[in-house]
C-alpha cells in the first residue's frame, strides 16, 4: 500500500465549483465540475452552440475554438483550465452584426452540404491565414487536415480561405 | 466521464508534492492523450494537477550546437522555434508531420514522451 495516501478518492472528488471563463470578450461565470470539457461549457452551460460535438475524441475538428488566440480542441480541453484565458467561438467571430469576411466567403463558395463541421472549418480557417500556411492548395489542405468534412465541401472550402488570403472577401 | 479532483499550481515542488501525496493523480498538461483516457475510463485519476502554469516552455539554444526544450512547449511552438527550424530542420518537421494543427497546439512535449500506448485492446476499458 501506499502510505502517502492522504484521503480516499471519493473524500477528494470535487463537486461543482464557481469558474469564470472569458469568452468572447465577455466575463462569463458558470459552475462546472472538474471534468466538464470546454465544448459542453460553452454548449450546455453558457448556450453557445456555434462549437459542434463530432466525435468528442479529438480528431474530427467541429469543436474547433480559439484559447487565447490559437486554435484547439474544446472536446479535449477541461473548462476549467481556461481560467484566466481569453475564449473566442465562432459566435465571437461577427462584429456588429457583420459576418467575418471567412464567414461571408464559405457562403460565397457553398463551402458546406450539412454545415455541422462548418464552425470548426470557420475557426481553423482564420487561424490558418494567420498563422501563414495558405501558400497553395496543397499547403491549405495540410494545415485544415484536423477539420473533416463528411459531405466534402474540401474544394469549396479551400476556395474560400483563398479568396480570404488574397483579399477578395474584404474585411 | 468520471469525476475527478483538479488543481492548478504555479511551481514544480507544489505539483511534485501533490502528485506524490496523492493516489491515482496526475499532472496534466495538453490534454490530448489524458483527457481523452479519462472519459474512456482507461485511466481513472483522482485528481488532476494541472502544470501548464508552470515556467516549462522555453526553446533554448544551448552552448556548443544543443537544444534544451522545455518539457510544456507546444508541439508546434517547438517545430517553429528559430533554432530548431534552422538547426535541427528534421525535428521540426517530424513535429509537423504528427496530429493536426489544433492538436500541436495543444500538446506538450513531455506529454509526448509519455504518450500511452495507442493499442486500441489498451484503450477498450470493458474488457478484462
Amino acid at each position: 500500500m501506499d502510505s502517502h495516501v492522504v484521503a480516499a478518492p471519493e473524500e477528494r472528488v470535487d463537486s461543482a465549483r464557481t469558474v469564470t471563463l472569458n469568452v468572447n470578450g465577455h466575463a462569463r461565470e458558470l459552475r462546472i465540475e472538474p471534468r466538464v470539457s470546454l465544448l459542453d461549457a460553452l454548449r450546455e452551460h453558457l448556450g453557445l452552440t456555434g462549437s459542434k460535438k463530432g466525435c468528442d475524441q479529438g480528431t474530427c475538428g467541429a469543436c474547433t475554438v480559439w484559447v487565447n488566440g490559437r486554435r484547439v480542441l474544446a472536446c479535449l480541453t477541461l473548462a476549467v483550465t481556461c481560467e484566466g484565458r481569453e475564449v473566442t467561438t465562432i459566435e465571437g467571430l461577427s462584429a456588429d452584426g457583420q459576418l467575418h469576411s471567412m464567414q461571408a466567403a464559405f457562403v460565397a463558395h457553398d463551402a458546406f452540404q450539412c454545415g455541422y463541421c462548418t464552425p470548426g472549418q470557420i475557426m481553423s480557417a482564420v487561424a490558418l491565414l494567420a498563422e501563414g500556411h495558405a501558400a497553395d492548395d496543397r499547403e491549405i489542405a495540410e494545415w485544415m487536415s484536423g477539420n473533416i468534412c463528411r459531405c466534402a465541401a474540401y474544394p469549396n472550402i479551400r476556395a474560400a480561405i483563398r479568396d480570404v488570403r488574397d483579399g477578395a472577401g474584404g474585411d | 466521464m468520471r469525476p475527478f479532483s483538479y488543481a492548478r499550481v504555479t511551481d514544480a515542488d507544489s505539483a511534485i508534492a501533490m502528485v506524490q501525496e496523492t493516489r491515482d493523480s496526475a499532472f496534466l498538461a495538453g490534454g490530448t492523450t489524458e483527457v481523452d483516457l479519462v472519459r474512456q475510463n482507461v485511466l481513472r485519476p483522482a485528481l488532476l494537477v494541472d502544470i501548464n502554469d508552470l515556467p516549462l516552455n522555453r526553446v533554448e539554444d544551448l552552448p556548443g550546437g544543443g537544444l534544451r526544450i522545455g518539457a510544456l512547449a507546444r508541439m508546434s511552438d517547438v517545430a517553429q522555434a528559430g533554432g530548431v527550424a534552422e538547426r535541427f530542420p528534421m525535428i521540426s518537421q517530424a513535429l509537423l508531420q504528427g496530429a493536426s494543427a489544433q492538436l500541436r497546439n495543444m500538446a506538450s512535449m513531455g506529454g509526448n514522451l509519455c504518450q500511452r500506448a495507442r493499442c486500441s485492446y489498451f484503450r477498450d476499458a470493458t474488457s478484462p
